[in-house]
């Protein structure tokens, strides 16, 4: 089930939502947040929001904003494949 | 007190046999060591070591000994050479499969779920030929409310900034006797026409702060992102791209490093160069200034235009440079979570207003205030004639400066040395450009301002207050203006005057009597220049100083050649 989690994102054509995925996986919602958190710490995902600028280093003028910058659009939660370990 | 006896049925649950067998042995060893059995549950225990749980395995080591190390060594080696290094993968997936199965024989769920309300707005917001219309819809309403709803503010506050403030700021040099000299022109023609005349689109980033707080928190942000991608795959663009140009509404700094969600570097950088186009909320002000000053009548059309511009000059560089440079690259899948819609809170619309707008005072009172100082300097050192802080202003070391740069700008149709002079102070920000403008003019202007000279404070007092509720009717008669229903009379175009006349006299004589053509082209070079130091900084903190240059110099040349096609085309077609 966890592989197939990563191979429906994998053949995702195009943005699929998190409720899509379940459909499509016929898997509970609860359960697919928790397989994709697994896959998060094993680094085959990355789940974000979009980074702010916070801790981005010399010339960024939101520096002054650890937390991330306020110009940070709150925008959509976006969980991307990441390329495994060679 | 009674308890209630409770008993579920027991749903039995084994991983694999090879796996089982070595849990079975390893929980054994596990029980049979008090230091281990004391502290953790056996079976947990060795399930969690299996699964390879380097804070617990340090702990078997330490508390269990070398015996019972070397026996999960032993049992680690022999699932590893049944599952590889998948071991973990194994055991978590046999869990979820488990419960699975039982949610699938305990829950009933309709084949089709039922639709939500975010469903059903989705299908029309998100609707394949819908979403865009209405994306353009929205920002439609955002630039209204932003230049109809806030100009009657800004005119306030410029009458503010310009009559009891910079009255204020005399007296108070009277009262310390540095009135009359060079102190007096740092200060009236320096500090309060820079800085002051950049705070006095305040209002107008408030707004813009308010509507993008709104769009976010409804969590209309996130459909605005899955439509746009929509568009930039058909293009060929990656559709994560859209993502930090969001941003890049706000401000490019941050955009640029949002580019870091993307998966590869070349992604990266293609994203990167294209963020700084989307027009940032620092271009704003600019964009009121000129449009409210040639346009008045058709700003809020104008600053929506530059707007879109800006996102078609993105995309359509994007596709070019997909198709060129950036060839051959494959685009990844993504999931793109849409929040259900959510009716906005007035304390988290107000925060976000607030920590926006109150970091563009702070760029006020640091960058902006630095370069009015700067400007004003330079606009005192005389050149040819004329003494320090009392020369002519287009005898000015600033003149002198900016001149250099005019060829430049001349067959954009402004070619001189006051909209030249901007256009290079606003690489350090693009608000500086306001603020250059409001100097080299104020300066072009002289005698005159600060107004009514014989206003006493209780008169400035209660001319503030009347000209807030002025500017509150006002704005309140101007809002049925976003849906196109007019309560204001229409209005001669109102008699440029002060700042305005300077700068429309000014593009006017520069672009030989085309003066609404050269300030379209004024903004569409605003629109597409770097947008600022800061972000030059960042693209080369993130990309490195090669692409810095080819972003600094790219823009350059684009900003130029749509400016020439603005004012040239607009010239050959008899504007």
């Amino acid at each position: 089930m966890l592989y197939q989690v990563l191979e429906a994102i994998e053949q995702a054509n195009g943005p699929v939502s998190l409720d899509e995925l379940s459909q499509r996986l016929q898997v509970e919602p609860g359960a697919l947040e928790g397989m994709i958190a697994f896959w998060v710490r094993k680094g085959r995902l990355k789940d974000t929001a979009i980074a702010g600028c916070g801790g981005s280093g010399r010339g960024c003028t939101c520096s002054a904003y650890p937390n991330g910058c306020v110009f940070s659009v709150t925008g959509p939660r976006v969980i991307t494949l990441e390329p495994p370990d060679p | 007190m009674t308890t209630l006896d409770m008993s579920f049925p027991q749903a039995p649950f084994h991983y694999p046999p090879p796996i089982e067998t070595e849990l079975n042995r390893l929980t054994e060893l596990f029980a049979r060591t008090p230091a281990l059995a004391d502290a953790y549950p056996p079976r947990w225990l060795a399930i969690q070591a299996l699964e390879g749980d380097e804070a617990l395995i340090q702990d078997i080591r330490t508390l269990g000994g070398p015996t019972v190390a070397a026996a999960l060594e032993e049992s680690l080696e022999r699932l590893r050479a049944a599952y590889g290094d998948d071991l973990d993968v194994v055991l978590v997936d046999q869990r979820y499969r488990f419960v699975h199965a039982i949610a699938m024989q305990a829950v009933r769920r309709p084949s089709t779920p039922p639709m939500t309300l975010s469903d059903r707005i989705d299908r029309v917001v998100t609707n394949r030929w819908l979403g865009i219309p209405i994306f353009l819809a929205v920002m439609w309403v955002v630039f209204k409310l932003t230049t109809d709803v806030a100009s009657p503010f800004v005119d306030w506050l410029d009458s503010v900034v310009s009559g009891p403030v910079s009255r204020w700021a005399l007296a108070l040099l009277a009262l310390f006797g540095a009135n009359g000299g060079w102190i007096e022109s740092l200060m009236v023609d320096g500090v309060v026409a820079g800085v002051g005349g950049v705070l006095a689109f305040v209002p107008v980033l408030l707004m813009l702060y308010f509507a993008l707080a709104l769009l976010e928190d409804s969590g209309y942000m996130a459909r605005a992102a899955f439509v746009m991608d929509r568009l930039m795959r058909a293009l060929g663009l990656h559709g994560k791209s859209f993502l930090p140009m969001i941003v890049g509404f706000g401000c490019s700094v941050p955009a640029i490093y949002a580019t870091r969600t993307l998966d590869n570097r070349r992604d990266r950088i293609l994203t990167g160069l294209l963020v700084p186009f989307m027009s940032c909320s620092a271009r704003l002000p600019v964009y009121v200034l000129i449009a409210m000053v040639f346009f008045p009548a058709h700003a809020g059309q104008v600053i929506f235009g530059l707007y879109l511009t800006g996102i078609v000059v993105a995309v359509g560089m994007g596709a070019l440079l997909r198709h060129t440079l950036f060839r051959h690259q494959p685009q990844a899948p993504f999931v793109l979570e849409l929040p259900p819609y959510r009716m906005p809170t007035l304390r988290g619309v107000w925060r976000q207003m607030w920590e926006r707008t109150s970091s563009f005072i702070r760029k006020a009172g640091t960058i902006i205030l630095a370069t009015s100082i700067v400007v004003w300097l330079l606009l005192a050192i005389p050149v040819g004639e004329g003494e320090f802080a009392d020369a002519p202003v287009d005898q000015s070391a600033f003149a002198a400066v900016a001149n250099a740069a005019t060829p430049v700008f001349a067959p954009l149709g402004f070619g001189q040395w006051e909209a030249s002079g901007a256009l290079v102070t606003g690489l350090i920000a693009k608000e500086v450009v306001v603020g250059t403008l409001a100097q080299v003019y104020d300066g072009a202007e002289e005698e005159g301002a600060p107004g009514d000279e014989l206003a006493t404070f209780v008169d400035d007092l209660s001319g503030i207050a009347g000209g807030f509720v002025t500017a509150v009717g006002d704005a309140v008669h101007a809002l049925p203006g976003i849906v196109g229903i007019n309560l204001i009379e229409a209005e001669e175009e109102p008699v440029a005057e002060g700042l305005a006349a300077a700068i429309r006299t000014g593009f006017m004589a520069s672009s030989g009597g085309h003066g609404s053509l050269a300030a379209l082209a004024f903004l569409v070079f605003v629109l597409l220049y770097t947008p600022c130091v800061a972000a030059l900084a960042a693209n080369r903190h993130e990309f490195g100083t090669a692409w810095m240059l080819v972003s600094l110099l790219g823009q350059f040349a684009i900003a130029w050649l749509a400016a020439f096609i603005v004012f040239q085309g607009g010239m050959m077609m008899g504007r």
